[in-house]
């Protein structure tokens, strides 16, 4: 039977019983079952042994967890105008798994056309576009990364995850957008995306406090990643974008969502929303800072200056109603990510528009830092209000290892080179007298010791806020210098000596300032003492307008100066406006004092001088300080003729006055002040009924317009703030609108007595009033009250 | 050559058919579940599903002729079936359709018809003539060589294609012939000796996205995104399914689209995941039982020629069925060959009932041999 030959023998009858499994096919039957029993215990090993791990690898694949971003908050000037928004714009993606092969080459072109993106990666630093990293030190020169990426390496790279998009182009125009998302079917795998976008709606008017946003900076990328940060998002980069980000930003949602392999959604399995950033509202009031920019630009110029800070603050509270540095810049262009042309032309400015030059710019205070060793002064007795020095032109320091030899002496000379004769503190600042400070901060030859001396000096300018930073809400401030001994032997390699006691006696020699610290300095003396932080965020809300947190003025100190010496102080600006160097500022309208400065600094000679920068500091009402202003103009020459008038008419802009309203005379006395009670707790809700006008007098008036003065008071003689006051030639068409202040004062300074010698003054509601009707006269001023109608 | 018979119908091996039509049903819900369920569209002509249950009646009534035609005819064919095999062959790499850089289909409107499915049955016929005719010489080089020359020539047509799976499904079904037919268990050992000091040269003659497949079996993390996504996905989608599965229409691999090439090379992971294990170990012992029952057949055989052509029908379903459920399973390289009556194509089914059909007719007509031979009536 085993024999083969007999085995097909076609005369053998071979029943199925007989045809067991012989030889070969005994081991072909043996063989598929143990090669099928190898398949089946493989298939046990996946589906029952390791089941469970790739059912979690299934889930893996189709359940992911998906991010939706939180739109980020609005910011709103203190009028509740919005300054930054998001606005929405459209990008475009390929998700190259949807793109054949076949027709890449013909969408690359097509594409190309329509975004500016090359097909090939190019190597060059004139591209008009880069995705790329943005430096977050934006003072330092980074060159960007020249490599713009093209549609072939961009696809390339995105073929590590195809079914995901890869974004092409950021920010791409509308008509574009719309003509890809019409013509779908001939851009297969492209897709039209939106995003939102920062908009900055005044543009290069607030750029340097809103700053910008931007990608997350590459070295601090795992700072914010440990924050939740994904690598595509975006944050502040810079301004008050940087600082508040954390309030910003927002909470981003979450997703829980079933996605076939395409990545798209299948099923929503649980959601949990996002919650928009909160908004800020400013202190700055953006119509204000407009004008303030017009302003400081028109005085820019007209004397050729390529750089101006402008600084109006509350000294009251810190606020900071205007900051103005230019040159500025377009902070949208970053919000749509700048181009490396358009960056490196910003970056490469010797200009520096990028520089907030307010709090980073760093420039001798010239004689506005005088405020700080004549309150020290009077503070430490060194001279009280009636001391006189006599103030000859020159004065000299003789030599310190020769002080016989007259030759070697060094000279030291007043910027009015007669001399004032002999002054009390009041006329040294008024005139701004350097000799004055010089004996006053270094004391008098020959021993030099009833100075206020070098390190009382330093102490008390570090008291009035300077060499340290004002803590103001921006980043990348910069502290200025206040110079010691030992600062100068290790930095200069030299020892200190009288003649730095003088320099910095005037704000010159190594003293540096930030204009936003003369700012500060000034309200210390506007405001009796105190120092406060500034501040550019009045309060955070959240996106249903509801306030989350009010930022309250924050003193960092009360300087150790008492207030009437700081009275004496403002008593010397006072005078300045009214008769010495700050004229310019003299406001028929509103009491001024102020003090100007001309700082020396190293640069090109102006006919055989070194050349000076312009300084202006000033605050109003005298009696009252409601708004310090601070004019800054690099290379500007005399600061009371070129900062100075830019003042003013900051001033007049700040209280509502006309831009040609005048200047009182020079000799003319102060009109009395208005006869006001203090104001006392609950003077808001005073009760709300009729009012009654009444005159309170006339007096002479050195403007030829002439005024309405008056107050709003309560039953108690309690002056009512807040009360609206208006003026109108007794037709019904306001004129003049006025709100009353903590004492109840309202003012309209400057009559139009040639269209009409009859003006109707009334209160308007709740606190309305009859009109009071008031015949005026040309060089006369009215002083009228309204009082509860009995 | 001996008179032909009239086919006897009690022979016809009905277990063999219900096997069949079973698995090829499976095979049909399983397409189902892969296409129409997925895209939700309504079955018409073009749906696989559809298509493949019109193949397979068009299969069985061609199963069924072939059956009924006494087995025994072709062996005056070998040369027109040789020459017809070759000619195809030829056809398709001159006006074959290209998909995925390969050149494999010819397109007859109604479907496209795939060549070398129909060549591998046509070579098993022509082979196992040869072969029969030498049996007593297949210890030889001389008939051992002569016959694989038979093989080779479309072999090397098939490989150019390129279709490497079948080109291994053909050189393999031609091995398991030839030791049926008595090559010697040495010569195995020398031609795979032959096959080892080769190896490098094929290597390095095979194209790119082949070696990426061999490597990316050995190393299925190495790109898992590229060819080894859809290795890890089928073992992700069959291990999903668990014991009892994920239930029809319900396999979330599958349904998602995670697994790729789904209605066809990657079907058993549709079927390890929707049916789970019981219903995978269901289609493998379905496959086993087919190949047990043909084996019979060949046993049965009366002639030499029809026990080499059953054996080589069943070498031919086996390897095709192992390689693709061992690459569902991660056990061997990824090779593009379908599952044997269940991935969804035409020409492969159809070629498949075809074979069976001739294998039916082996079982059909052994008695008559007696009957011829010996005068004898039997049964």
């Amino acid at each position: 039977m085993n024999d083969p030959e007999n085995e097909y023998s076609f005369t053998q009858t071979i029943t199925e019983a007989q045809a067991r499994p012989r030889g070969n096919f005994r081991l072909l039957r043996v063989g598929i079952l143990i090669a099928f029993a190898i398949l089946a215990l493989q298939l046990a090993q996946v589906q029952i042994v390791q089941g469970q791990y790739y059912r979690d690898a299934a889930n893996q694949n189709r359940f992911r967890l998906v991010q939706t971003d939180a739109l980020r908050g609005i910011i709103y000037d203190r009028n509740g105008r919005i300054l930054v928004r998001n606005v929405p714009a459209f990008n475009v993606s390929i998700v190259p798994a949807d793109l054949p092969d076949d027709q890449q080459e013909r969408v690359f072109q097509k594409l190309s056309a329509l975004l500016n993106v090359p097909i090939d990666t190019v190597i060059e630093n004139t591209a008009s576009d880069v995705v790329g990293q943005l430096p977050s030190d934006i003072g330092r020169t980074v060159i960007p990364p020249k490599r713009k990426l093209g549609l072939r390496e961009l696809v390339a790279q995105g073929q590590r995850d195809p079914y995901s998009p890869t974004l092409i182009q950021t920010n791409v125009p509308r008509d574009v957008a719309f003509y890809i998302e019409e013509n779908h079917l001939d851009f297969p795998g492209v897709q039209v995306g939106l995003q939102p976008v920062r908009q900055y709606v005044d543009g290069a008017l607030l750029s340097h406090i809103l700053g910008y946003v931007g990608p997350i900076p590459s070295e601090s990328f795992a700072d914010y990643q440990s924050q939740g940060y994904a690598s595509t998002d975006q944050v502040g980069v810079n301004g008050l974008e940087l600082t508040y980000e954390k309030d910003l930003r927002g909470t981003k949602g979450q997703r829980y969502v079933e996605v076939d392999v395409a990545g798209r959604e299948v099923a929503n399995l649980g959601e949990k929303p996002p919650v928009p950033g909160n908004n800020l509202v400013l202190t700055i009031d953006s119509d204000f800072q407009k004008t303030v920019q017009t302003i400081l630009q028109k005085a820019m110029d007209g004397v050729h200056s390529k750089q101006g800070v402008a600084i109006v603050l509350d000294p009251r509270n810190g606020n900071i109603i205007a900051m103005v540095t230019l040159p500025s810049y377009d902070d949208n262009l970053f919000a749509t990510g700048i181009s490396y042309t358009d960056y490196t032309k910003l970056a490469q400015d010797p200009l520096h528009p990028l520089v907030d030059h307010a709090i980073t710019g760093q420039y001798p205070p010239g004689s506005t830092f005088k405020m700080i060793p004549a309150s020290a002064a009077l503070q430490e007795h060194v001279i009280d209000v009636n001391t006189r020095f006599q103030t000859p032109g020159t004065i000299w320091v003789p030599n310190e290892y020769y002080p016989d030899n007259a030759k070697l002496a060094q000279p030291f000379y007043d910027w009015y080179k007669p001399g004032f004769g002999s002054l009390n503190i009041l006329g040294a600042i008024a005139e701004s007298s350097d000799v004055f400070f010089y004996k006053l901060a270094g004391g008098e030859s020959p021993n030099f010791n009833n100075g206020l001396g070098q390190d009382r000096l330093s102490a008390y300018a570090r008291m009035f806020g300077l060499g340290q930073v004002t803590g103001i809400d921006l980043p990348g401030e910069a502290p200025g210098l206040v110079p010691d001994p030992t600062w100068k032997r290790k930095t200069i390699g030299d020892i200190w000596t009288i003649g730095d006691t003088y320099n910095m006696g005037i704000g010159q020699g190594y003293l540096l300032v930030t204009p936003l610290q003369v700012a500060d300095y000034t309200e210390i003396v506007a405001n009796g003492g105190t120092l406060y932080k500034p501040q550019l965020v009045q309060a955070v809300t959240d996106s249903q307008g509801q306030i989350v947190q009010t930022i309250a003025p924050q003193v960092i100190r009360h300087v150790a100066v008492d207030p009437q010496n700081l009275a004496i102080v403002r008593e010397g600006m006072r005078e300045g406006v009214m008769a010495g160097t700050s004229t310019v500022v003299n406001l028929a309208d509103v009491a001024v004092a102020a003090k100007t400065g001309t700082a020396e600094y190293y640069g090109p000679r102006v006919n055989g001088n070194l050349p000076t920068h312009a300084w202006f500091t000033a605050f109003a009402p005298y009696d009252n300080p409601q708004v310090v202003v601070t004019v800054f103009i690099a290379g500007g020459g005399e600061g009371s003729l070129v900062a100075g008038p830019a003042a003013a008419n900051i001033l007049r802009a700040y209280f509502h006055l006309p831009s040609n309203s005048p200047l009182a005379g020079p000799a003319q006395p102060i009109a009395p002040p208005v006869v006001v009670h203090p104001p006392a707790a609950g003077t808001n809700s005073a009760p709300a009924h009729k009012y009654t006008g009444r005159s309170l007098g006339v007096d002479n008036w050195n403007a030829e317009q002439p005024g309405i003065f008056g107050t709003v008071v309560d039953a108690t003689g309690r002056g009512v703030n807040g009360v609206r006051v208006v003026a109108d030639k007794c037709d019904g068409n306001t004129v003049f609108s006025a709100t009353t202040d903590g004492n109840g004062a309202f003012n309209f300074g400057a009559l139009y007595w040639k269209d009409s010698l009859t003006w109707c003054v009334h209160t308007i509601a709740p606190y309305d009033s009859d009109p009071f009707t008031v015949q005026v006269e040309p060089y006369k001023r009215y002083t009228i009250q309204f009082v509860p109608t009995q | 050559m001996e008179r032909l018979s009239r086919p006897r119908f009690t022979d016809f091996d009905f277990w063999l058919l219900g096997a069949t039509i079973l698995l090829t049903l499976i095979g049909v819900a399983m397409i189902y579940s892969a296409t129409a369920c997925i895209t939700g569209e309504p079955l018409d002509l073009s749906s696989p599903s559809l298509r493949q249950a019109i193949y397979l009646v068009v299969g069985l009534v061609g199963m069924f002729v072939l059956a009924f035609i006494d087995y025994r005819v072709y062996n005056a064919l070998r040369w027109p079936i040789w020459i017809f095999t070759l000619g195809i062959l030829a056809i398709v790499s001159v006006i074959g359709q290209i998909t995925h850089g390969a050149q494999r289909w010819i397109d007859l409107r109604i479907f496209l018809f795939q060549p070398s499915e129909l060549s591998k049955l046509l070579l098993i016929l022509v082979v196992a003539k040869y072969m029969a005719d030498h049996e007593q010489e297949m210890t030889h080089w001389r008939a051992l060589a002569i016959s694989l020359v038979f093989v080779a020539l479309p072999l090397v047509l098939v490989y150019l294609q390129p279709d490497l799976g079948t080109a291994i499904v053909i050189g393999t079904t031609w091995g398991v012939m030839a030791l049926a037919a008595g090559m010697k268990w040495r010569d195995v050992l020398i031609i795979a000796a032959i096959g080892a000091v080769a190896a490098p040269l094929i290597w390095a003659n095979l194209r790119p996205y082949q070696q990426e497949r061999i490597l990316t079996f050995l190393d299925p993390a190495r790109d898992p995104l590229g060819a080894g996504y859809n290795v890890t996905q089928a073992r992700i989608a069959i291990g999903s399914g668990g014991l009892n599965g994920l239930g029809f229409c319900s396999g979330t691999q599958s349904q998602l689209r995670f697994l790729r090439i789904r209605q066809t090379d990657f079907i058993f992971s549709v079927i390890g995941e929707e049916l789970g294990f019981v219903g995978s170990l269901f289609v493998i012992a379905l496959i086993a039982f087919i190949l047990f029952r043909i084996i019979r057949a060949a046993m049965m055989a009366r002639t030499p020629f029809g026990k080499l052509i059953a054996v080589g029908v069943t070498a031919m379903i086996l390897i095709q069925s192992y390689v693709n459920l061992g690459m569902n399973l991660g056990l061997m390289p990824v090779t593009g060959i379908p599952l044997p009556f269940v991935s969804s194509g035409g020409s492969s089914l159809i070629s498949l009932l075809a074979a069976e059909g001739v294998v039916q007719s082996i079982l059909m007509h052994q008695r008559g041999l007696e009957l011829a031979g010996s005068g004898k009536n039997y049964e």
